[in-house]
């Protein structure tokens, strides 16, 4: 069937006798996102009225229009993506079309995701009211390289498909003439409807048999069928307590023994809707997507792909090195010391103690974090620089299939994985593991991967321990992370998958070329908000630190903050750890970069020389390797703890891995100093 | 071409949607598609990897969204 031309003249002569009658009664239907309110505000304009559903919360929203002197009754039914019983959305949309019977529904249809949009079209054809297929944002479509052919897709389909934008006011008379068209009783409508898949025809044909004759009016005997096999629980009901009992056991055997039918049903509306995008829809295979699959070709292979994430992220590390570091310690020499110097004259004939608080709490503390900046902005934008590009998803991809090999499951690994980034979500992550027991194993772990924020610390401190050798030095504490990762890993899946194989399945992005505005945008707000907020809670942690420092003599080594230190100096001695690395472990409690804040109030800003130099001159390079352990080891921030707790929904488990955490990182500390002693570091 | 798909996810392991369009020989809008129906019928289930608002305090917050923005779905078994 083809749309009917836009001449009025084809409409007929008796328009006046048509405008006597009843309203002609149009349904507007589609999933959401489609353009379906935008159809119905064009149509209605102020004519439009809204309420709620008889019953439901769903809200109604009818309205009228006149076409060449006919007047429209236009329901814009609930945005729904199947009309299957699993909201009361659907139910509403699929009810007011069975009871009501319209003398016309409108599916508007997404041209650009025909393949999704097609679904909701498969499930309105069986219905006793013929539809329209509006094919709305065909320029987006265009746009995308998506061909679409409307007459094609018209005749595969067997209803009238208008293409349109919406947006613009195009089309939109075509679909009017078009529902006139069919509403004038001259069309020929002859939809090709979806069959149930070929191996459940006859069980399809065996339900039709039984419920013959006990359907209740106007609902359509075979539609009732298929629901019964899609398991649809309004009309199961129904269907219950219409039939007597020897027929509803009769139903009842044949859906037990196909509790697949909802796959078949499913199956055959896509096979329907992969014959209508074969007919009708040109895809090109060039351009972006032929270059995405080029490039995966490396960035996915399960070993080229390591070996390019290995890459990368060796560049991140170099880039920081090569340019962050200069600018970190300019900053600090320059900038920090500068203000140091300045704000002592100024506060020269005021108290020592406002004095010690400015320069020392305020000025030390965010004044290092501060210094940080530049690292950050590297990470920031590398990381923006891979996201835009595409790139970041095949990162989980291609370490999806490493930790495989190496036997680690895969339901354990994505969360383990998306610690990587944070912590927080990766606890959050493992609501896919079924298994309690394996699920709390694998909660208890994930602070064991260091987040993005202990790798930025890590970048922060790793020259002052070790210069030129910084970047081998953080490439063996993210290998220790990932050893650690896959023994975990291995542990879970050997004690509690048994070997069994997650399925997984992922959408990776086309690449595209970055788009430097939107990276130096995102490199911006994302530093602009690490501003801000080391100017308030690192300034808070900050001041209280410089105040336990300080109290109650005025000297930092008979202080309150000494004092904590060196309660807890007999244990970390053995890891090569002094009061003052531990005092800004445990800071790192509150939020990770706070080790940085707490280093630079201990070690004060009024000092004359920078953080990274006085750590360098203080302390060896094996009490450097071995904080640097203990730091990635740690426990986590006070945000992940309380997700933990969130999450096992027990403190006693939250405490426990807190303490499991300590004594790991704590043992890790000790075994790495006493190595690198060995070693002679 | 639904129950293809499920057959090929039930063998296990991570799948990637072109992987699954080559296989099953359509598109991967096709693919996507079918997995969101999968999704709805409560045979796959997506992956979430947000903080669900835990995070507002951290100052490093921009750094964990890199790479999320890609959905991962698992096989409810």
């Amino acid at each position: 069937m083809t749309t009917p031309p836009l001449s009025s003249a084809n409409v007929g002569a008796d328009s006046q006798s048509i405008t006597a009658a009843p309203p002609v009664l149009v349904a507007l239907a589609g999933q959401p996102n489609v353009g379906k309110t935008t159809v119905f505000n064009l149509l209605t304009g102020m004519n439009q009225h809204v309420g709620n559903w008889p019953g439901k919360t769903v809200e109604r929203k009818e309205g009228t229009f006149t076409h060449h002197d006919t007047v429209y009754r236009l329901v814009d039914l609930p945005g729904t993506y199947s009309l299957t019983a699993n909201s009361a959305e659907e139910v509403v949309a699929r009810e007011f079309i069975i009871r009501e019977q319209p003398d016309v529904v409108v599916a508007v249809v997404d041209a650009a995701t025909l393949e999704r949009s097609l679904y909701l079209v498969a499930e309105l054809l069986p219905l006793p009211a013929p539809v329209i297929v509006a094919l709305n944002m065909i320029d987006v479509a265009k746009q995308e390289g998506v061909s679409i052919e409307p007459d094609v897709l018209a005749a595969a389909l067997g209803v009238p498909v208008v293409p349109m934008v919406a947006t613009r006011n195009i089309g939109i008379r075509t679909m009017l003439d078009t529902i006139e068209y069919l509403v004038g009783g001259d069309a020929v409508y002859t939809p090709k409807i979806p069959q149930i898949r070929a191996d459940h025809q006859e069980v399809l044909e065996a339900i039709e048999k039984i419920i013959d004759h006990c359907v209740p009016d106007p609902y359509p005997q075979e539609w009732v069928a298929l629901k019964l096999l899609e398991g649809d629980e309004e009309v199961t009901k129904m269907m219950r307590a219409c039939l007597n009992a020897p027929q509803w056991d009769a139903v009842y055997d044949i859906l037990r023994a196909h509790d697949d039918a909802l796959v078949a049903v499913a199956s055959g509306r896509y096979e329907w809707i992969g014959r209508m995008i074969r007919a009708a829809v040109t895809r090109p295979r060039a351009g972006q997507i032929g270059l995405t699959e080029r490039i995966d070709r490396w960035a996915a292979h399960p070993f080229w792909g390591l070996l390019i994430l290995a890459g990368i992220l060796g560049l991140t590390f170099w880039l920081t090195y090569a340019i962050g570091t200069p600018f970190q310690e300019a900053l600090d020499a320059y900038v920090v010391s500068g203000l140091a110097r300045l704000a002592t004259a100024a506060l020269s004939g005021a108290p020592l103690w406002l004095q010690g608080l400015v320069v020392d709490g305020a000025i030390g503390g965010v004044g290092a974090v501060l210094t940080f900046l530049p690292i950050l902005v590297i990470f920031f934008a590398v990381m923006g620089v891979l996201e835009d590009m595409g790139y970041m998803a095949r990162a989980a991809y291609v370490m999806d299939g490493f930790m495989h090999v190496m036997g680690l499951h895969g339901k354990s690994f994505l969360p383990l994985f998306i610690g990587f980034g944070c912590n927080v979500p990766a606890v959050l992550g493992t609501r896919v593991i079924e298994s309690r027991r394996a699920r709390l194993l694998t909660i208890l772990l994930t602070p064991l991967i260091p987040c993005t924020a202990r790798l930025a610390v890590l970048a922060f401190l790793a020259p002052a321990f070790f210069g030129r050798a910084a970047m081998v030095v953080s490439w063996g504490l993210i290998l220790l992370a990932l050893a650690v990762l896959a023994l975990s890993g291995a542990l879970i899946n050997k004690v509690f998958f048994r070997g069994d194989r997650a399925a997984f399945i992922m959408e990776l992005p086309l690449y595209h070329v970055p788009n430097w505005r939107t990276i130096g945008l995102l490199v911006w707000q994302r530093s602009i908000s690490f501003v801000k907020k080391a100017g308030t809670l690192i300034l808070v942690v900050s001041i209280i630190i410089w105040v336990l420092s300080t109290l109650p003599g005025g000297d930092i080594e008979s202080s309150y903050l000494a004092a904590i230190g060196q309660f807890l100096e007999p244990v970390g001695r053995l890891a090569g750890l002094d009061w003052r690395l531990i005092v800004a472990l445990l800071t790192s409690f509150i939020a990770k970069e706070n080790t940085i804040a707490s280093l630079g109030v201990i070690f004060g800003a009024g000092t004359g020389s920078g953080l990274l130099e006085t750590l360098a001159e203080t302390f060896s390079p094996a009490t450097g390797l071995s904080f640097l352990v203990v730091q990635m080891l740690f426990v986590p921030c006070v945000a992940t703890v309380a997700v933990i707790k969130q999450e096992t929904d027990s403190w006693r488990w939250t405490l426990f891995n807190l303490g499991f955490l300590l004594l790991i990182s704590w043992s890790a500390g000790v075994a790495v100093y006493w190595l690198a002693r060995l070693f002679g570091l | 071409m639904l129950n293809n798909l499920l057959v090929l996810l039930q063998t296990g392991g991570t799948h990637r949607v072109a992987d699954l369009a080559r296989e099953l020989d359509t598109t991967p809008e096709m693919v996507e598609a079918m997995l969101e129906s999968l999704e709805r019928m409560g045979k796959l289930q997506p992956v979430e990897r947000t903080c669900g608002g835990a995070c507002g305090t951290c100052s490093l917050a921009g750094l964990c969204a890199a790479g999320n923005n890609n959905r991962v779905w698992t096989l409810v078994e």
